[in-house]
C-alpha cells in the first residue's frame, strides 16, 4: 500500500461517480490474506498527510489505524515531514512498526541541528525460516517536496548510493532484499538497474498503478497506485533461499464487494466524529459580511482577507489570486472551521515567485479579461491597486497599476504570492507559469528557498488551513474593500 | 521542470504533481469528463502523482 494520504472513507473519484477505497475495507481484505500465508505488509509513503480525516489529527489518525492492521513497516514519504519533524518524531513514536529511511543523516551544513529522527535504515524479517531485509529509501529531493523549513538540519542522500551500500552490507546475511521506496515508478526502474541484488521494490510516490509487477532484470517492482483504491498483493516463491517466481495483482477495494474490519472501522468513525467536531469548532468572528459572491467581478473584502494572507505568508510584496477560488460568502458573527473549507473547498497551497512589472501587467490584463462572463480568473489582489477602462470595442483595458502606493515599472522584478493552481498556469495565468520556467536557479539551503525565481513554496500546507490559523490568532477580522481594483469607465455607468 | 503531456511540452515547479501539468497544458478538463491519466509505460497514474524532468504523459 502507498500513498494513501488519509483516504480512510471511500469516495468517488474525481471524474466518477463510483464509490471506491475505503480502509477498513482493505484492512479486512488484507486480514483474510494473510490469514492463508506467512505474509509482510509494507506502506511506502505518503500514509499521514493529505485528506482532512489524516490532516486534523496530524497524522495520529493514521498512524492508529495502520497499528490497528500491523504494518510490518513504513517508509517515510515528502508528505510524513509536512507537519514539521516534531509531529513526525511523535508519529513514529506512536507507531508499533518500524519507520524507514536508510538514505537521511543530520546535514553538517545547517547552523541548528535537531535531533535526528528515530527512523531506521532497514529492518530485518523471517517469514518461515526465510530471512528478509527491508531497505528504507526516500526522495532525494525531499526539501523541493515538502516545505525546506520541514527538513532542516536533514541532508537526503544518493538514493542509489544507499541502496547499494545497505544491499552490499545485507546481501549474504538475507534470502531476500526488499526496497521499500517513496521514489516513484520511473526511479525505482532506473534504481533496479543501477543497483545489483535488490529482489523486490515495493514504491510509491508515483501513485502508480503497476498492475502487474515490472520486471528491470532480476528486480521486481511494485506500486498500488493511491488512496487504498487497491491493494497490491505479491505472492514470491522462494526456492532454497532463493527467489523463484512471483505473482502480483492489485484488487479493487470497493464496499459494494467487501466486509469491514470492525476494529479499523471503528477507529475511521471516531476519528470522523472528531473531524466533524472540529469543523463545527468557532475559530473566530467576522465583524461584517465576507463577500465571496461578487469575487469573479470586483474586488471584495473576502478576496483581500485572503490575497493579504497569502502575501504575509509567503513574504512577497503582493499577492494576487483568482476570485474563482473563493466560492462562497460568511455572514457576519461566529465563524466555523467548516466555513472556511466551504468558502476555500480546493486543496490550494501557496507559491510565490519574481515577475517583472511587465509580466505583472500583462498578468491583470488577463484576469480581468472575461470579467463580463464573470470568469473564475477575474483577481483579488494585495499590495497592489490597479484600474481598469473599457475600451471602444467594449472589452476591458489595464490602466494604472501601483504597488505599494508606487506606479509600476515595467522592467522592475517584484514578488508574487498566488495559489498552485495559478502557478500551474491554471485559468489562463501563463505568466506566472512562465516565470516558473525561468526559475533555474531555485534551490534550498538551511530550510530556505532561494534563487530569483521562487521565494516561497509549501506543498505540504493546504491555503485553507492557513486562513482558519490567521482568523484564530487574529479572534476577530473585518475586512474590508479599499480601492484596490477601481473600474474607471464602465460603460453602463456613465 | 519540463514535461510532456499528450506531447505537449509543459513547466513546472519541482513538488507539483500529475494535476499541475494537466493544469498547464488546460487538459485537467478532460479528466472530469472521464478520461484516465496514464504514464509513458501504460500505467495509469493518479493526478497528486509527482513527476519528474522530462516524463510523458498522457490522457486518453
Amino acid at each position: 500500500m502507498n500513498d494513501f494520504h488519509g483516504f480512510a472513507q471511500s469516495y468517488k473519484t474525481y471524474g466518477s461517480d463510483e464509490y471506491t477505497g475505503g480502509i477498513a475495507c482493505l484492512a479486512w481484505l488484507a486480514g483474510r490474506l494473510r490469514k492463508e500465508k506467512p505474509t509482510l505488509f509494507l506502506a511506502a509513503g505518503d500514509m499521514i498527510q493529505g485528506n482532512n480525516w489524516a490532516n486534523l489529527s496530524q497524522g495520529k489518525s493514521v498512524i492508529e489505524v495502520m497499528n490497528e492492521i500491523n504494518f510490518d513497516a513504513m517508509i517515510v514519504g515528502n508528505h510524513e515531514f509536512d507537519f514539521g519533524q516534531k509531529v513526525l518524531r511523535e508519529r513514529i513514536e506512536e507507531a508499533k512498526f518500524p519507520v524507514l529511511c536508510a538514505n537521511v543523516e543530520l546535514d553538517s551544513q545547517t547552523p541548528w541541528k535537531p535531533e535526528l529522527l528515530p527512523l531506521r535504515p532497514y529492518v530485518l524479517k523471517e517469514l518461515n525460516g526465510i530471512k528478509i531485509a527491508i531497505i528504507g529509501i526516500t526522495t532525494e529531493e525531499m526539501p523541493m517536496v515538502t516545505h525546506p523549513k520541514n527538513v532542516t538540519g536533514l541532508k537526503f542522500l544518493s538514493q542509489a548510493e544507499t541502496a547499494e551500500k545497505y544491499v552490499k552490507e545485507l546481501r549474504n546475511k538475507v534470502d531476500l532484499i526488499v526496497v521499500l521506496s517513496h521514489i516513484g515508478f520511473h526511479r525505482d526502474m532506473v534504481l533496479a538497474e543501477k543497483v545489483k541484488g535488490i529482489d523486490i521494490i515495493v514504491g510509491g510516490h508515483s501513485h502508480t498503478k503497476v498492475e502487474q509487477p515490472a520486471l528491470v532484470g532480476k528486480t521486481v517492482i511494485v506500486q498500488a497506485w493511491e488512496h487504498a483504491k487497491v491493494l497490491g498483493v505479491l505472492d514470491i516463491k522462494v526456492t532454497d533461499g532463493k527467489m523463484t517466481g512471483v505473482k502480483g495483482k492489485l484488487v479493487d477495494i470497493k464496499q459494494t464487494r467487501l466486509n469491514k474490519d470492525d476494529a479499523v472501522a471503528s477507529i475511521v468513525d471516531k476519528y470522523s466524529k472528531k473531524v466533524d467536531a472540529l469543523l463545527q469548532e468557532v475559530i473566530g468572528e467576522t465583524g461584517t459580511d465576507l463577500d465571496g459572491k461578487n469575487v469573479r467581478r470586483d474586488e471584495t473584502n473576502f478576496g483581500n482577507l485572503v490575497a493579504d494572507i497569502i502575501r504575509q505568508t509567503s513574504g512577497a510584496q503582493t499577492a494576487i489570486i483568482n476570485g474563482g477560488s473563493i466560492r462562497t460568502s460568511i455572514k457576519k458573527g461566529a465563524i466555523k472551521a467548516d466555513d472556511i473549507y466551504t468558502a476555500l473547498p480546493f486543496d490550494n497551497y501557496i507559491i510565490a515567485f519574481t515577475l517583472t512589472g511587465k509580466q505583472i501587467r500583462e498578468t491583470l490584463e488577463n484576469a480581468i479579461s472575461s470579467i463580463k462572463e464573470g470568469g473564475g480568473r477575474f483577481p483579488q489582489v494585495s499590495g497592489i491597486t490597479f484600474s481598469y477602462i473599457y475600451s471602444e470595442d467594449n472589452s476591458p483595458k489595464i490602466k494604472d497599476i501601483f504597488i505599494a502606493g508606487m506606479p509600476l515599472e515595467p522592467d522592475k522584478y517584484y514578488t508574487v504570492g498566488t495559489n498552485d493552481f495559478l502557478a500551474a498556469g491554471g485559468d489562463g495565468y501563463r505568466f506566472f507559469r512562465e516565470a516558473i520556467n525561468t526559475s533555474e536557479d531555485y534551490s534550498v539551503t538551511g530550510g530556505a528557498i532561494k534563487g530569483k525565481g521562487i521565494i516561497y513554496n509549501n506543498p505540504g500546507r493546504w491555503l485553507r488551513d492557513i486562513v482558519i490559523d490567521y482568523i484564530r490568532s487574529r479572534k476577530k477580522i473585518s475586512p474590508a474593500t479599499e480601492g484596490r481594483i477601481v473600474e474607471t469607465n464602465h460603460p453602463t455607468v456613465q | 521542470m519540463k514535461v510532456f503531456v499528450n506531447n505537449k511540452e509543459v513547466d513546472i515547479i519541482a513538488g507539483m504533481t500529475v494535476r499541475h501539468a494537466l493544469i498547464a497544458a488546460d487538459f485537467l478538463k478532460d479528466i472530469s469528463s472521464g478520461k484516465k491519466v496514464f504514464d509513458e509505460w501504460g500505467n495509469e497514474i493518479g493526478l497528486d502523482g509527482t513527476v519528474e524532468e522530462g516524463l510523458n504523459i498522457h490522457v486518453r
